[in-house]
């Protein structure tokens, strides 16, 4: 999947030195694309919600979306900011 | 589907139209004047009109000490600065928002010695504990009169009362109240209040202002120009003007088409209209598995209250709500550090509901629904 642009993202992160981002993409997000997420950490994925959510969390950052969306959020600690690039990295590869 | 707005403690939205047609309306008719031409029209000027409006609103009775700024934050940190206490305390609430406890801690009203006085986990400070905690240097007090995060409404009249008594300054911080729960300066002894023009006095960004009843004096901490006595450079202390600079001559004539709105359709019968639908939502809440409420219904009784929902951290459940639900809501600590210490919530927050005069009960029962599906989705992971 193509990334048009990873941006900073409007909403603010409660959590002090944790920073989100959303990540742009050539296509919405269908399940085939979500369910590939899974290896970056631990996955919730509530299909049953008339538009499904899902989040991965690890231990310095979490992704959200919505299926169907364009974009999905993804936080991550100020001290962990190479994980933009490790997740970049895979979803070019989805 | 129509997007459901829960999010009036941050700003309202809808605008009632001649709030709107108020606005337009500024922009297209001549400039307001104030002092600054030649074009000053007949009768009264809609700043005067404004204050007088809003003295009836907030029972005061001197409205010529209502200062329009740009804001309730605007407001709080000239006050702070220039207020003159006859001690150094200054006393304020566990409740209170960061436009008041950022000024304070950061120093802005020198010399002082800033104390909070807790709050219980719904909000409530107890005017007892508040007396107790007053000693000869309180120089003055201050209080937010509903909170944004549980919508507690404290009993500003035992506050002023007791300040009065111990001749403390009471200022009270109506940014929640006003608009929406009565409220009246001169019976509760109130020597400042500051309000927000844009949250439940319907007005846009960028207005409010403060009232400072006789006697209090202020020293400012912005000078300029005010349109008139051009001539004069230095003010004696005690003989200052507060409103420098251009004023908002098209933000105020809407504001005060909010205030009109709120005078006619009675502050009292929308306190009640909003406790109605917040009881709505505070029994809803309470019937769905896993949902939290921070709050007791009859207890809080202000339009905003704080919830989660177990599974989800508060900035989740508010992106699902919005991204799937077109349902804006905020979630986080809500500029109010110090009350989610009492609330348990100081790691993650909570996501907050606020309402206004102009919310449906359809989309209150709306909400409860989409709560419900998103806690049965929970429920099931």
């Amino acid at each position: 999947m193509k990334i048009l642009e990873i941006i900073p993202s409007r909403e603010r992160c409660a959590e002090a030195g944790w920073h989100a981002y959303d990540f742009i993409l050539e296509h919405p997000m269908d399940d085939e694309f979500i369910k590939s997420l899974r290896p970056l950490g631990s996955f919730l994925y509530m299909q049953m919600l008339k538009k499904p959510f899902f989040k991965i969390e690890s231990e310095h950052y979490l992704l959200k979306g919505i299926r169907g969306d364009d974009f999905f959020r993804m936080a991550v600690h100020g001290d962990y900011r190479d994980e933009l690039k490790n997740v970049e990295n895979m979803i070019l590869t989805i | 589907m129509d997007m459901i707005y829960l999010n009036n403690a941050a700003t309202t939205y809808p605008k009632p139209q001649c709030v709107t047609d108020a606005y337009t309306a500024a922009f297209s008719a001549p400039p307001a004047g104030q002092f600054r031409s030649s074009g000053q029209g007949m009768g009264k000027d809609i700043f005067t009109r404004c204050r007088e409006n809003l003295g009836r609103l907030f029972g005061i009775s001197g409205p010529e000490r209502i200062y329009f700024t740009s804001g309730a934050t605007d407001s709080l940190n000239q006050l702070f600065y220039g207020l003159e206490r006859k001690g150094r305390k200054i006393l304020a609430t566990q409740a209170e928002h960061n436009s008041v406890l950022r000024p304070l801690y950061n120093g802005i009203a020198e010399g002082a010695e800033v104390e909070i006085v807790p709050c219980d986990p719904y909000g409530y400070v107890s005017p007892e504990e508040f007396e107790k905690r007053l000693t000869p240097d309180a120089g003055l007090f201050v209080l937010n009169h509903c909170s944004n995060v549980t919508g507690m409404i404290q009993d500003a009249a035992r506050f002023g009362e007791i300040a009065e008594k111990h001749g403390v300054l009471f200022l009270l911080d109506a940014s929640q109240s006003a608009g929406c729960i009565p409220i009246d300066c001169d019976a509760w002894h109130v020597d400042a209040l500051v309000f927000t023009g844009h949250k439940g006095l319907f007005g846009p960004q960028g207005t409010g202002g403060y009232f400072l009843r006789e006697g209090v004096r202020l020293r400012p901490y912005r000078y300029g120009g005010t349109g008139k006595d051009s001539s004069r450079l230095t003010y004696e202390d005690g003989d200052y003007e507060y409103e420098i600079g251009t004023q908002n001559g098209h933000g105020v004539p809407a504001l005060n088409a909010g205030v009109e709105y709120i005078l006619e359709r009675g502050v009292r019968r929308i306190a009640e209209e909003e406790q109605r639908l917040m009881e709505l939502l505070y029994d809803g809440l309470s019937e769905i598995q896993g949902v939290t409420v921070y709050g007791k219904k009859g207890r809080n009784l202000g339009p905003v209250l704080s919830m989660n929902l177990a599974g989800l951290r508060p900035s989740e459940l508010a992106y699902i709500l919005q991204n799937g639900y077109e349902t804006v809501v905020r979630a986080g600590l809500h500029c109010a550090p110090l009350i989610h210490q009492a609330m348990g919530t100081q790691e993650t927050g909570t996501v907050r509901i606020s309402i206004s005069a102009l919310t449906q009960e359809r989309e209150a029962k709306e909400f409860l629904g989409i709560v419900r599906e998103i806690a049965a989705a929970a429920a099931a992971e």
